[in-house]
């Protein structure tokens, strides 16, 4: 069924994850016509810190200094980890093209030069990462320099207790005080959504600053929740640091997440900007092969429209994203039943402690690929031409463990759509 | 030995926090003893918390084993008038499907009536009118009168009477050793898991209640309990599949009885010999089993969500044979004078619906060794109602959240509504019986944790709120979480497919690849 409706694309990237976003964007800057489907809420998931290479070997039980020295391990242990086609260069290279798609959107990111960074969650753990959002970036030096630290933790807002975050820190600093800021007219529970709104609002960021101010003399530096405004986080935080006179810096928490919110913001208006056709809320499903181009089916609420496209970029995601989707006996892919490489049986899918180092089995089943990222067939051969499969999806990737979801999602997905631009026998400009 | 060493004197030392621990303490709290009960780690950690919550009505036992039966007919009318508010009077079905042997069906009415159990022939459109989840393919049914029955809010108001009358209550206090002087235990060596504190408690008269673990409790006495291990594993689902507890009418097997538990239905169970009762976990194949023979009965657990697998052990004094089920579910009491202890007293085995009929027995014995005559009250008294029950009943949590007064009160747990001030309240009833709270014990007395999000967020959100109100400090929290996560682990593993495994994905997203929970130094327990 076709009308008037229906859309033709170069290229159709299905899922608005954070590979997809990035895909997406990728290729708008090649100039392919491009279509992003799918529903972009699974951001608010995300922490919005930006991980290369945390922890390698997993059972090391350690936080790597330095990814590229990881990156030489992995790739000569692990053949088929989505790292292995590619190398530091690449992987730098796609940091800093999101760090400026996002940054020509209006948020600021602060890419490491060569270590890992530093961060604190707010379950005060330290979490490696490598690009992270320049409201967080202050407290990176923390460790190094101990200094003397307040911890602001915000009346209303569930999960994150200053006290809590401090507990972690023990020994760690010279003085650490815990303050609870209350806002007007916040008397009970409070979603964080709703704060960072708030945040943006003046009087809500004079009583702010007027709770921390006494404070300001006594100590270097405030760790804060990360809801610092949804837009304009970077610009709101350091007028609260004038009018404190103190270095500020996020703290990223359970979800919903502010900071995955503002990235899925940012994507929105670059995406929409460098005109690339968004369908949001819609299941993309009955993928057919001419020979020529695809055809798929994009059904919401209200209509089925066809969408026609040259290439597609699978960037489902993994289980909660539903690109991959369990069943008692397999594990299945969701929109072209693609081959998945898997454990033999559902008892190896998870081990008996959730916290062990080696991680699960489940966790690296996935869609195996080419160098192009071309997922294979049961023979290893390409299942079409122009089809790719990036980001978490992929095969022997175990990114919660690694602490590499980012890294793994933007190479992939840039290596991917180049890789699609090319065989249409253009020439990168 | 010295002279500094904490020892505290009592008249019984009950060991064990189980349905028979606690009914022992109450029961000779109501003679006018005095009684200490301890628990080695929280109530109902054994086999208690770890059934299906079926009030029988004893036609489950009317072929293997008639006496039984008839126990559990007569504790059940007990039950019901003494302690109404621990049960749910849903009533049951037993149907059989295509291929269940037909003579077991036909001689069913007649067993039933040997033992004097109610039960009467239904018509088959009206027993799948009565509950449409059954399969249109059953070939016979019968309604029997089967309960739900709630064993720890049963479990907390026995203890609670019990510490109203002057007893006491130590958890996480594991029992060491004995001494044993001329025949009699001298007294016990108490060491306290949570503070890592030793004490002892030196009674006139100790009773074992300690369930799959009586036989280790023995040794310690220098006496020997050859006991079998019998793991079953049990299902709990995303919502009530019935009105009744519905039983597949065939002789006793795997996955043939599903029960009602307030706003869930949990179906079970599984029968597997294992070598100890510790370090147990339901299988991957156990939960394959119990989907598969279920759904027979009812199609919709072949395709239901389910929230958490469990597994207890059937405490079983050796007998021989090779069908753990044939061997007798009537309780065991042993009094040891007969080996040589004369002080010590073992209650094992039996089931939830007897656990009553245990204490009386075994306060009895107490009381004739103490030399006190004063009779049992149980079988007529009831069971008071107190406000440290409310939390454990499956729905309450559902209903108190939507009558949230108190404006200051927030929401911790949006799966299964439980509010800031019933968690506040449990930290208090926690603390008062000489507890300290952690994110495990508080599940352990709420919904917490176990609704959909299998506790990825709520774990957070009770664990800031802890610390904000100043009840846990320090790396506490930190190690709280992390044994929370691996409890609950337990019971989540081998059930992760379509949405569960999704939210558990999540969950590992927050807790590992945000937090790190796996990374550093971590105690091992």
């Amino acid at each position: 069924m076709t009308g008037h409706r229906d859309i033709n694309c170069d290229l159709l990237v299905i899922g608005a994850g954070f590979s997809g976003m990035v895909a997406a964007a990728r290729a708008a800057s090649l100039g392919l016509k491009t279509v992003l489907a799918g529903n972009s809420g699974s951001l608010l998931f995300v922490s919005g810190l930006l991980d290369y290479l945390g922890v390698y070997p997993m059972d090391s039980g350690v936080t790597l200094d330095d990814p590229s020295q990881g990156l030489v391990r992995l790739k000569k242990d692990l053949p088929g980890h989505p790292y292995a086609v590619t190398g530091h260069g690449k992987i730098i290279q796609g940091f800093e093209f999101v760090k400026e798609i996002l940054g020509k959107a209006g948020f600021s990111y602060y890419l490491s030069s060569q270590k890992n960074l530093s961060i604190l969650t707010s379950m005060g753990t330290v979490k490696p990462s490598f690009m992270v959002p320049k409201t967080m970036i202050k407290g990176n030096i923390l460790f190094k320099e101990r200094k003397k630290l307040l911890l602001i933790d915000i009346k209303g807002l569930q999960g994150f207790s200053a006290r809590q975050v401090a507990a972690g820190l023990e020994n760690r600093f010279s003085e650490i005080k815990t303050l609870s800021v209350e806002i007007p007219n916040i008397r009970k529970a409070v979603p964080p959504i709703v704060l960072a709104g708030f945040f943006e609002d003046f009087e809500v960021q004079k009583a702010f600053v007027n709770q921390v101010l006494p404070f300001s003399d006594k100590f270097d530096i405030a760790g804060m929740p990360a809801v610092c405004g949804v837009n304009n986080s970077l610009g709101i935080q350091q007028k609260l640091e004038e009018m404190t006179g103190m270095d500020l810096f996020e703290i990223p928490g359970i979800p919903p997440s502010i900071p995955g919110l503002r990235l899925k913001n940012a994507f929105e208006k670059t995406l929409t900007a460098s005109g690339v056709r968004l369908l949001s809320n819609i299941h993309i499903k009955a993928p057919v092969f001419n020979g020529k181009k695809f055809t798929l089916t994009g059904e919401t609420d209200t209509r089925e429209l066809a969408i026609g496209a040259k290439g597609v970029i699978l960037a489902t995601g993994r289980f909660p994203g539903g690109g991959l989707h369990a069943r008692r006996e397999r594990i299945v892919e969701t929109v072209f039943r693609l081959n998945i490489a898997q454990p033999v049986n559902r008892s190896l899918w998870h081990g008996l402690d959730f916290l062990s180092r080696q991680g699960h089995l489940i966790n690296r089943a996935g869609i195996e690929t080419d160098q192009w990222f071309r997922p294979l067939d049961e023979r290893d051969r390409p299942v079409f031409q122009h089809l790719y499969a990036v980001g978490s999806i992929l095969a022997h990737n175990d990114w919660i463990r690694l602490k590499s979801g980012s890294g793994v999602s933007l190479v992939s997905a840039c290596a991917a759509v180049d890789s699609f631009y090319q065989s249409l026998g253009k020439v990168k400009p | 030995m010295s002279g500094a060493k904490k020892i505290i004197q009592t008249q019984v030392l009950v060991i064990g926090g189980g349905a028979t621990g606690t009914g022992v303490a109450r029961d000779l709290a109501l003679r006018g003893v005095k009684v200490i009960l301890i628990e080695k780690n929280d109530l109902n950690s054994g086999a208690s918390g770890a059934n299906h919550g079926l009030l029988h009505s004893g036609a489950r036992y009317v072929h293997s084993d008639a006496e039984a039966a008839m126990e559990c007919r007569a504790e059940g009318l007990i039950l019901k008038q003494i302690a109404p508010h621990c049960i749910e009077e849903t009533g049951g079905l037993f149907v059989a499907v295509p291929g269940d042997d037909e003579a077991y069906i036909a001689d069913f009415p007649r067993m039933c009536e040997r033992s004097g159990i109610p039960c009467r022939p239904l018509d088959l459109k009206d027993a799948r009118q009565m509950e449409p989840s059954l399969s249109q393919d059953i070939i016979a049914a019968f309604g029997v009168e089967d309960g739900a029955i709630d064993p720890f809010k049963l479990a907390i108001e026995n203890l609670t009477q019990a510490l109203d009358l002057g007893g006491e209550y130590f958890d996480h206090a594991r029992l060491e050793e004995f001494t044993i002087k001329n025949h009699g235990i001298v007294n016990a060596r108490i060491f306290n898991t949570k503070t890592r504190e030793t004490f002892f408690i030196k009674a006139d008269t100790y009773v074992s209640a300690t369930g799959a673990w009586a036989g280790q409790m023995a040794t310690l006495a220098g006496i020997s309990i050859p006991m079998v291990y019998s793991k079953g594993s049990l299902l709990v689902t995303g919502k009530r599949m019935a009105t009744r507890v519905i039983n597949r009418l065939r002789k006793a097997s795997d996955g043939d009885i599903l029960v009602p538990g307030g706003v869930v239905s949990i179906i079970g169970t599984t029968s597997v010999r294992t070598d100890s009762p510790d370090g147990i976990y339901p299988s991957v194949e156990e939960v394959d089993l119990i989907i598969n023979q279920g759904k027979q009965m009812i199609p919709a657990l072949g395709t239901r969500r389910y929230i958490r697998a469990y597994c207890g052990v059937r405490p079983l004094v050796k007998a021989g044979g090779d069908d753990d089920r044939k061997l007798s579910r009537g309780f065991s009491l042993l009094d040891h004078a007969k080996d040589g202890v004369d002080n010590l007293i073992t209650i094992t085995s039996g089931k939830l619906t007897t656990f009553r009929l245990m204490a009386e027995k075994t306060s009895d014995m107490v009381c004739e060794k103490l030399g006190i005559s004063s009779a049992c009250r149980t079988r007529d008294l009831p069971l008071p109602v107190t406000s440290t029950g409310e939390w454990t009943e499956p729905g309450v949590s559902l209903r108190q959240g939507f009558h949230l007064s108190d404006k200051e009160d927030t929401m911790l747990c949006e799966c299964e509504m439980v509010p800031a001030s019933a968690i506040d309240s449990i930290v208090s009833d926690i603390r008062r019986n000489g507890g300290k709270p952690d994110l495990l014990s508080i599940a352990l007395r709420s919904r917490l944790g176990k609704g959909p999000c299998q506790g990825s967020a709520c774990s957070v959100r009770v664990l800031s709120h802890l610390y904000n109100k100043g009840e846990i400090s320090g790396s506490e929290g930190m190690e709280g979480l992390r044994r929370f996560l691996n409890e609950r682990w337990k019971g989540e593993h081998a059930l992760l497919w379509g949405t569960s495994l999704a939210q558990s994905s999540l969950k590992e997203m927050i807790h590992c690849g945000l937090f790190g929970m796996e990374l550093g130094e971590r105690k091992i327990e």
